[in-house]
């Protein structure tokens, strides 16, 4: 089955059109993106349940852009009676008037940006999925949820929850512009098992997580998490503390992951080179990581929670390579810093939801596989770890530093895995030394969409990186 | 909110409306001159359903957001709905709050105009050198009026503001330049404090451009004079949510001695220019001054009516702003000896459940025999559990919290660059 579109974007479409037509005669530039976006989120814990009709993404409203004389704003709103398109003209043009009226009380000075290109394109996009938020039994996933949680505390050691949560969204999206009609619609789906345990006042807890751009079916594969996290959370119970140093690493996808999100994904967000803001400006064409590192990012070069047709100006998704055997190709772009630039929006200009501004922000971030084994890898270090389950991560494009909180590592010494456990720990380096000293890279390759990614530290968005086993050297505290 | 929702709910055993109206203006600057302006009008109606199982043992609930647009169709399906999904869940039956006497905030509010004005006049005026200046800085202004009302009888009204600026700090030597991230919440703008802000930023800014790798120095104390520091107190307060409790997440008891320093902490009712000075909580309870930590020891829990009826409390509520104090030494005092005071971090957390301490260093000052070098990169990391805790006695207030100026931990391990 497809995904349908939202009925009720359908319904407000010449509504919108007749805004584009009431404004463009007072504007060079008229566009306005329409969002509904449902969906549903079940927590289940021993002591507390919930069902909310709201995830990270779901909305419903409108965005108009505009452009004037070079200067480019933006009216949301999501009050308006859709059989009086002109009552929306006057109250965006009023609104924004009076932002004028104080830059000018003010004496503001304001950039000249060109005006965006806008090429003829009509696009309708129902993605294929197996099941639909709306259509879940609700019931039965409460009781397969409320059974995972029991089942967890049942087999767990020293758990006072196992919490388990699960949600489906169901995207509808519609750009309009004088030339361009663009509409899709897509479900993802995202879950995890969460055990808390505590021990003699030590509390220890992880999180596995499942993430794809599918239904509600999804839930099963996060039913086979279950014995992992418990084994998790017990190591994380038990682990000690790193010695703080410098250590040979071998990453596992979801670290990779991570790396690949803080230190080349924020680093080429392009919005960032028209601040002056990201040092990866001035490395295009150069080496900035070893010859085993190719890296892509776009909608489109995989299938995740962020895999859309169109990204929310209206610009086609891309695959963009920025690595390509360790020299920096290609940055990212969001459309008005593509014509700041001089450069091609690459379909990555998203938004929070329709009241928050475009940024440059990631899709699939992902680097691309090798050749070696896991075994190979992990019979090659003397002295190290294995990195496995991410907390979070801190970009640093302007100094190329980085910082991935991870949940524990594996000790390996003179090739083999000694048992021993450290958690948590703080990787931190220079981004050019540690993709530089990357010197294996395994065969296969995970993407991993459960989290979101913030812009600083707001602007929140759906992402999804990954990549293979990376082997490399990283200062862990 | 559309014209059909009560009525719609009169079916319902219980129900909670808050209705958000939020007027919103932004404005985005690199360097001094505007890239991007935007307005937000926008409107949200949250609806929670509650379901009582048949033997009155449980209580359920679902909610979801009403849709402005939403036809009478529509609101009845939502409803409908809701009262399938609130069926499912059992949780263990509470009542909701009630109508009690609530004080109003007679502060006269300010127009969207004449707050925009003030922080972008402000950012105009901020001394900037050749060598430090502001990049480039994000203003959200916000005036929102929120509307409580549940099926107990509560219907509550308030209108207040909330501001954000985001400014990103450069300074430069030469061909080498850095940054420094800075993100300020308050009620309005507050230009006197937001200009000396910035001011201690572009400071910082000049000293990050001598740096040295920061050195492995095992354990030593870690000293806190920014906003970092909130974390310490988050920490605490996070503790003594009946949620956290309820959940046995946190294993603090009433009179127990959670920390060996003699800190107090006080939910408040306002703060001045605090974005979180709300007469009423979001469960439209009245929210007054308590203490929550008092001379180290846990003394009241605060938080949703739900946890707390299944602790027994009474009288809690959800508080908008703490203070946290009780330190009698200045900040001369709590700098001396060795220590590493680190000013920017890329993102320093304490995780409230284990209380990990983590976060890489971009600036800080090695206080060591007497000198002190300016330091960056590595990371610091410990646990709450193991750290020893002392703070000053001047504070200093970050929107919603006033906390001491400066704070210690003792055992803080350090990994710095000499390690291997």
């Amino acid at each position: 089955m497809n995904a349908p579109f939202s009925s009720y974007l359908a319904s407000i479409a010449d509504c919108m059109k007749a805004v584009i037509h009431g404004l463009a005669p007072m504007y060079d530039y008229v566009s306005i993106l329409s969002t509904d976006t449902t969906g549903w989120s079940i927590r289940i814990g021993q002591r507390a349940r919930s069902v909310s009709n709201n995830t990270m993404t779901t909305e419903r409203g409108n965005v108009i852009r505009v452009c004037r004389d070079g200067l480019y704003g933006e009216y949301a709103f999501n009050t308006f009676d859709p059989s009086d398109p002109d009552a929306i003209v006057r109250r965006a043009d009023q609104a924004l008037s009076a932002q004028l009226a104080l830059l000018k009380a003010t004496r503001t000075a304001a950039y000249t940006t060109p005006v965006l290109p806008d090429e003829s394109c009509t696009l309708f996009v129902e993605f294929p999925c197996t099941s639909l938020p709306e259509t879940a039994d609700q019931g039965e996933l409460i009781s397969r949820m409320t059974r995972l949680s029991d089942l967890g505390m049942e087999k767990g050691n020293s758990l006072v929850d196992c919490r388990v949560s699960f949600q489906s969204t169901h995207v509808s999206k519609m750009f309009l512009s004088e030339n361009r009609d663009l509409r899709q619609s897509y479900v993802f789906s995202e879950g995890s098992v969460i055990p808390i345990a505590v021990q003699n006042g030590k509390s220890a807890y992880t999180h596995l997580s499942v993430a794809e751009r599918e239904g509600p079916d999804l839930f099963s594969q996060l039913e086979g998490k279950l014995e992992e996290a418990l084994q998790v959370v017990q190591d994380v119970m038990d682990a000690g503390r790193v010695v703080p140093g410098e250590y040979e690493i071998i990453t596992m996808p979801e670290i990779t992951g991570l790396i690949a999100h803080e230190a080349f994904g924020h680093g080429v967000e392009m919005d960032m080179f028209v601040k002056n803001r990201a040092l990866g400006s001035s490395y295009i064409g150069k080496r900035v990581a070893s010859d085993l590192v190719t890296m892509h990012e776009g909608a489109s070069c995989a299938v995740n929670v962020t895999s859309f047709a169109f990204d929310d100006e209206g610009t086609l998704a891309g695959d963009v390579t920025e690595i390509d055997h360790g020299i920096l190709r290609s940055g990212i772009c969001d459309a008005l810093a593509a014509l700041r630039l001089g450069t091609q929006p690459t379909g990555n200009g998203k938004r929070q939801n329709f009241e928050h501004k475009v940024y440059t922000r990631m899709t699939n971030t992902l680097f691309d596989s090798g050749t070696s084994t896991l075994d190979e890898m992990i019979a090659s270090v003397r002295h190290g770890y294995l990195l496995k389950g991410v907390q979070s991560g801190m970009e640093d494009p302007k100094h190329w530093g980085i910082q991935c909180l991870i949940e524990r590592g594996y000790e390996i010494r003179d090739g083999k895995l000694t048992g021993k456990v450290v958690s948590p720990l703080i990787m931190t380096g220079y981004v050019p030394d540690l993709l530089g000293n990357i010197s294996m890279v395994s065969g296969d390759r995970e993407v991993f969409g459960s989290g979101g990614c913030g812009k600083g530290y707001k602007e929140f968005v759906k992402v999804a990186d990954g990549g293979p086993c990376l082997k490399t050297l990283a200062l862990l505290g | 909110m559309t014209p059909y929702l009560l009525s719609e709910l009169a079916s319902c055993d219980a129900w909670e409306i808050t209705e958000t109206r939020t007027e919103g203006w932004e404005f985005y600057f690199i360097r001094h001159q505007l890239d991007q302006h935007r307005v937000r009008e926008v409107t949200h109606t949250d609806l929670t359903v509650y379901t009582k199982s048949s033997d009155g043992k449980y209580l359920g609930s679902a909610s979801c957001e009403i849709q402005e647009t939403a036809s009478e169709d529509e609101v009845r399906s939502a409803v409908s709905m809701l009262k399938s999904q609130a069926s499912l869940v059992r949780n263990p039956f509470f009542e909701l709050r009630t109508p009690m006497e609530i004080q109003a905030d007679n502060a006269s509010l300010p127009d969207i105009q004449t707050m925009a004005g003030d922080f972008i006049r402000t950012m105009q005026t901020v001394k900037e050198t050749e060598d430090a200046d502001i990049n480039s800085y994000e203003i959200f202004v916000n005036l929102r009026t929120r509307h409580y009302m549940n099926s107990s009888g509560i219907d509550l009204t308030e209108t207040f503001p909330d501001s954000m600026i985001e400014v990103i700090v450069n300074a430069r030597e030469g061909e080498h330049e850095i940054e420094l991230y800075r993100n300020y919440t308050s009620g309005t703008c507050d230009p006197e404090t937001l200009r000396r802000e910035l001011e201690d930023t572009l400071r910082f800014g000049r000293d990050r451009l001598h740096t040295v790798p920061t050195p492995a120095l095992e354990k030593t104390d870690l000293v806190l004079s920014t906003s970092a520091a909130l974390e310490v107190y988050n920490y605490f307060i996070s503790r003594m949510n009946v949620s956290m409790k309820y959940q046995r997440i946190s294993d603090w008891e009433i009179g127990q001695t959670v920390t060996g320093s003699p800190l107090t902490i006080t939910a408040l009712r306002t703060l001045n220019n605090s974005s979180g000075n709300h007469a009423f909580d979001r469960e439209g309870a009245p929210v007054r001054d308590l203490d929550i930590i008092r001379d180290g020891k846990a003394c009241a829990y605060f938080g949703s009516k739900q946890f707390s009826d299944y602790l027994g409390l009474t009288g809690t509520f959800t508080p908008g702003n703490f203070r946290a104090e009780g330190g009698t030494a200045d900040e001369d005092e709590l700098r001396s000896g060795d220590c590493l005071e680190v000013v920017e971090f890329s993102d320093f957390q304490i995780d409230p459940m284990t209380g990990d301490i983590a976060g890489e260093i971009r600036l800080g000052y090695l206080h060591r025999g007497g000198s002190v070098q300016i330091v960056s990169g590595g990371s610091v990391s410990g646990s709450m559990l193991e750290s020893g805790l002392s703070f000053s006695s001047a504070l200093r207030q970050y929107d919603t919290r006033l906390i001491p100026s400066l704070t210690r931990l003792s055992g803080i391990h350090v990994t710095g660059f000499e390690a291997h």
